[in-house]
C-alpha cells in the first residue's frame, strides 16, 4: 500500500480524516460565504481521496486518433467502442461524482 | 464599474432622476448586475444596471444586443424586466451598460425545484414555462431590430450545433472522445427544422424569476439566437438542469404539462424525439462550457476551487451522453 512504509498513514486515510475534521468541527461554526467555500474544500478532498484510492483514469487509447475516427464515421454503430467509452465515463464518475450509480 | 462611478452615472440619468442606493447584486466572470434604487420625480423605483465584467465570454452577447433582445421579448409579451435605457458611451462608467426595471421573486434553482408552492405549484409553474417559451418562439427572423443575430440558411440546426461544438473543442485543444461520440450521434440524426424561431438558449430553472403566482421575469438573454423550437425545450428538460429533482421539466413538473401548455400557446406541435435529441445536445453543450471553465483554472490564468470543481461535473454529463446514445 502506498505511504504505509514510514508512517502507516496512507494519503487516502489522511485526506479522509482531514475532511471528517473539516466537516465535523469547522464547517458547523462557519456561515455564509466561508461555509460555502469550506464545503467546496471538503468536496475537493473527497474527489482527491477517491482518485488516490482508485488510481488515475486510463485513457481508452490515443484520444486524438479516436476523436478523428469518430468524426470520420469509422466508429458508427461500433458497440465495442461504445462499451469502452461507457466504461471510461463510469471510471471518471467513480472519482468525480458524489453519487455513483451502478453501471447499466 | 464601482462606487466611484456613481457621480458620472447620476449625471447621465434623465433630469429628475436621483440615485438613492446602489449595490452590487451579482458579479460573475462575465457580467455584473447592480441594484439601483432611484427616485424618478420623487417616486421610488427599483432598477438593475447590467454591464460587462472585464473578462468576457467569446459567445456572450454584448450588452446593446441583449437590450434589443429584451425589447423584442417584451413586445412579444414575454415576462421580462422592462428595458429602460441603454448607454454605449464608455465615458460614463467605463463599459457599455443598460438599465432595466427590477423584477421581484426567486431565481435560485435549488429553492424552486424543492418548492411545492412557488409559481402557483408545480403544474402551474411548468405550464407557465411552456407559455413563456411559446411567446419567445413567436419572435421570427423577420422581426425588426434583431438583424445582429446570425442567420444559418439551409442548415439543419443540429448540424449547426455540431459544427459549433467541434470548433469549441478544437480551440480548447484537448480531445474529448465521449463528447465527440455524442456529437457524431447528433450529426447522424440531425433533422431539418420546420420552424426557425428565436431561441433563448439558456431557458432553465435558475434563469427564470418566479414568485408565488408565476413567472415574473425570464433572465439572461445573452445566448439567444435563431434555431429550432425544440432546442429550448430540450435545454429545459435536460437532466443536468433538473438540479437533482425527479421532475423532468426543469426539475419543476411533468414533461407532458410543459408540452401541452407550449402547444396550446404556440400552435406548434412538440416532437418528443426532437426534444430528447436536444437534451443530448444540452448535455454536450453544458459539458463543453464546464470544460472551458475548468480550463481557466488548469491553465493558471484564474486559479479557482469553484472552477476546478466545475470540471468534475463533466464525467456525469458524459455518462448521461453515453446512456442516451448507445
Amino acid at each position: 500500500m502506498s505511504g504505509t512504509g514510514r508512517t502507516g498513514i496512507d494519503a487516502k486515510s489522511l485526506l479522509d480524516i482531514a475532511r471528517h475534521t473539516l466537516l465535523a468541527d469547522i464547517v458547523p461554526v462557519l456561515s455564509g460565504e466561508a461555509r460555502f467555500k469550506a464545503l467546496m474544500v471538503a468536496n475537493a478532498m473527497a474527489i482527491a481521496a477517491r482518485e488516490v484510492h482508485y488510481g488515475p483514469v486510463k485513457a481508452p487509447g490515443n484520444d486524438a486518433a479516436i476523436v478523428a475516427a469518430i468524426r470520420a464515421g469509422l466508429h458508427d454503430g461500433d458497440t465495442i467502442m461504445a462499451r469502452r467509452l461507457q466504461d471510461l465515463a463510469q471510471a471518471k464518475c467513480r472519482i468525480s461524482s458524489k453519487t455513483v450509480e451502478k453501471a447499466d | 464599474m464601482d462606487e466611484a462611478r456613481r457621480a458620472p452615472l447620476s449625471a447621465w440619468l434623465p433630469d429628475g432622476t436621483g440615485i438613492v442606493g446602489m449595490s452590487l447584486m451579482s458579479g460573475g466572470a462575465i457580467q455584473q448586475n447592480w441594484k439601483l434604487d432611484v427616485r424618478v420625480g420623487g417616486e421610488p423605483q427599483g432598477w438593475v444596471l447590467r454591464t460587462d465584467s472585464t473578462a468576457t465570454l467569446s459567445h456572450s452577447r454584448p450588452r446593446a444586443e441583449e437590450f434589443a433582445l429584451l425589447q423584442a421579448a417584451r413586445r412579444s409579451g414575454v415576462a421580462v424586466p422592462e428595458p429602460l435605457m441603454l448607454c454605449s458611451d464608455l465615458s460614463v462608467i467605463g463599459t457599455v451598460f443598460f438599465i432595466m426595471r427590477r423584477v421581484e421573486g426567486v431565481a435560485a434553482a435549488h429553492r424552486i425545484v424543492r418548492s411545492e408552492t412557488l409559481g402557483g405549484g408545480r403544474a402551474a409553474l411548468t405550464a407557465s414555462f411552456g407559455r413563456e417559451l411559446a411567446k419567445i418562439h413567436a419572435i421570427r427572423p423577420t422581426q425588426a431590430g434583431l438583424g445582429f443575430l446570425k442567420k444559418h440558411p439551409d442548415m439543419a440546426p443540429g448540424l449547426r450545433f455540431v459544427g459549433e461544438m467541434r470548433a469549441h473543442l478544437d480551440a480548447a485543444g484537448t480531445p474529448q472522445p465521449i463528447l465527440e461520440w455524442g456529437l457524431r450521434h447528433l450529426e447522424r440524426h440531425a433533422a431539418a427544422s420546420a420552424e426557425i424561431v428565436l431561441c433563448h438558449n439558456d431557458f432553465r430553472t435558475g434563469n427564470i424569476m418566479v414568485d408565488d403566482a408565476g413567472v415574473t421575469g425570464v433572465l439572461d438573454w445573452e445566448f439567444a439566437g435563431w434555431g429550432d423550437p425544440h432546442e429550448d425545450l430540450g435545454w429545459l428538460c435536460a437532466k443536468c438542469w433538473r438540479f437533482g429533482s425527479p421532475h423532468e421539466a426543469g426539475g419543476v413538473g411533468p414533461r407532458a404539462t410543459l408540452y401541452a401548455a407550449y402547444e396550446r400557446a404556440s400552435g406548434l406541435q412538440v416532437d418528443d424525439d426532437a426534444v430528447r435529441y436536444w437534451e443530448i445536445a444540452a448535455t454536450i453543450r453544458w459539458a463543453v462550457i464546464a470544460l472551458s471553465q475548468a480550463a481557466r483554472h488548469i491553465s493558471g490564468t484564474e486559479p479557482s476551487l469553484e472552477l476546478a470543481l466545475t470540471g468534475h461535473i463533466v464525467p456525469e454529463l458524459e455518462r448521461d451522453i453515453m446512456r442516451a446514445t448507445s
